[in-house]
């Protein structure tokens, strides 16, 4: 997992995004403060992934933000040299603790 | 408070069968105790004003009439090695909390009654002393509503809203700016806190943009908070006292909501606690039955309840302004009952509060 602090706005037709007290969205404050996280899971994985993203951020108030999903055309994990599957996979992540 | 699998519990219950969660009665829990010993000095019988009430208490404290007085007060029933072994349970949860802010609104009985305003004012001057740094935010409907008529102007309300005009804005402004914030800086000098009294106006600490679109004269909508000044002044041991006149950046005073306001106010402060203090016991399963309170929300939990119509009327705009601020980053909201004695202790220093917290 990767975490970046990102600034980032969407456009709500109109409605406004609140944060730290002030109103966003205006000419002068259209970007707002947001944190990114880059995750890469195996495929079987994604959907547990999105859904605890999800309902651990969710807050209903505009400003929650979007998760995009992209393939992952390979993953090499540089001190090994491994690729693939391996590469992706953790030890003593999720696929370990189910099998 | 570390109670979110109960909070889940309850959002599932609700829709098949709701079972209400008993408040768990430990008797006497250590702060409670501690802090009764804390403020016996700051509590009297027989004042008629929060003022008398404290300047008595004073008089106890500084040992003017130790020995007399003390026969009344209610720590006679406790040695001394009780009384420091019961500040030292406490001491969990004053670490737990020691140096972040909390933003305190203050509203409803228990600004009116004399003894519960002393209450709170020994209460707020407690946790200052114990490192907690509290900033107050304030309204005062009814007492504009006093120099209003005294004035010859006549109130008028729309839609729950006060509908204000120039003459009321400033009065408006004047009671909430001067008198009522003033009375509220002097009580907590004379409690022994360094207090400091703001309106909105002062450094643009609460901004808004008039709401045209309602025809209710000079009501704003909070658009943004400059918290600068508030951030200097709790830094330097300060109780910041907030007044709920916003400016419109433009030199217009506008009238906001004091629960907004102090919603906004600690989203900009990133506070640890938002308190709203009202006339309710907290959210409550059946409105009259004061037991069903619901203990902790999520925010999924507060949208059913709301679907559902358990909460209605005056506490919708309160739960909107807690579910506003968790979701710009303040880690819990509270709503508890003014009139109860120490609600504001008890809510924050025990696991199991008196309230309703409603968390992310």
């Amino acid at each position: 997992m990767t975490v970046s602090q990102v600034r980032g706005a969407g456009v709500q037709g109109g409605h406004k995004e609140r944060y730290a007290g002030t109103e966003y969205g205006g000419k002068t404050n259209f970007l707002v403060d947001k944190t990114r996280l880059d995750i890469v899971v195996v495929r079987s994985q994604v959907d547990k992934v999105i859904q605890t993203i999800a309902s651990t951020t969710y807050t209903g108030e505009i400003g929650d933000g979007k998760i995009f999903v992209h393939p992952v055309a390979d993953v090499i994990r540089v001190r090994t040299g491994e690729t693939g599957a391996i590469a992706e996979r953790m030890e003593g992540g999720m696929s370990d603790r189910t099998s | 408070m570390s109670a979110s699998i109960q909070g889940t519990h309850l959002v599932g219950g609700i829709s098949r069968g709701w079972t209400p969660v008993r408040p768990i009665h430990r008797h006497n829990p250590p702060f409670l105790r501690a802090g009764r010993c804390l403020s016996q000095a700051l509590r009297c019988q027989g004042a008629s004003t929060a003022a008398e009430t404290i300047a008595k208490a004073r008089v106890v404290r500084d040992g003017g009439t130790r020995d007399a007085s003390m026969h009344h007060l209610e720590t006679e029933r406790f040695s001394a090695l009780d009384r420091v072994s019961i500040l030292s349970e406490a001491l969990p949860y004053l670490q737990r909390f020691r140096g972040k802010t909390v933003v305190i609104k203050y509203g409803g009985a228990a600004m009116k009654d004399p003894t519960l305003k002393a209450g709170v004012v020994a209460d707020l001057v407690l946790l200052a002393t114990v490192g907690i740094r509290p900033v107050l935010v304030h309204g005062g409907g009814p007492e504009i509503n006093i120099w209003l008529t005294k004035l010859g102007i006549e109130p008028n309300f729309k839609n729950g809203l006060r509908v204000t005009d120039e003459a009321t804005m400033d009065v408006v402004e004047m009671v909430l700016g001067g008198r009522v914030n003033k009375s509220l800086v002097t009580l907590i000098q004379q409690s022994g806190g360094r207090a400091v009294g703001l309106c909105g106006k002062d450094s643009d600490i609460i901004l808004a943009r008039q709401m045209v679109e309602k025809e209710i004269g000079f009501v704003g909508e909070v658009t943004g908070v400059r918290s600068d000044l508030i951030k200097t002044l709790v830094a330097d041991d300060y109780i910041p006292v907030v007044a709920s006149v916003a400016s419109n950046g433009a030199g217009q005073a506008l009238n906001v909501n004091a629960d907004t306001a102090a919603g906004e106010i600690a989203a900009a402060l990133q506070a640890e606690k938002l308190i709203l203090m009202t006339d309710v016991a907290g959210i409550l399963h059946d409105r009259n039955d004061p037991s069903s309170i619901y203990r902790v929300l999520t925010l999924r939990g507060c949208a059913e309840l709301v679907g559902q119509g358990i909460i209605a009327g005056g506490m919708i705009p309160k739960v909107d302004c807690c579910i506003r601020s968790l979701s710009q980053g303040v880690r819990a909201t509270h709503i508890i009952d003014g009139r109860q004695k120490h609600s504001l202790l008890m809510e924050l220093l025990t696991d199991e509060g008196v309230g309703t917290m409603i968390t992310g």
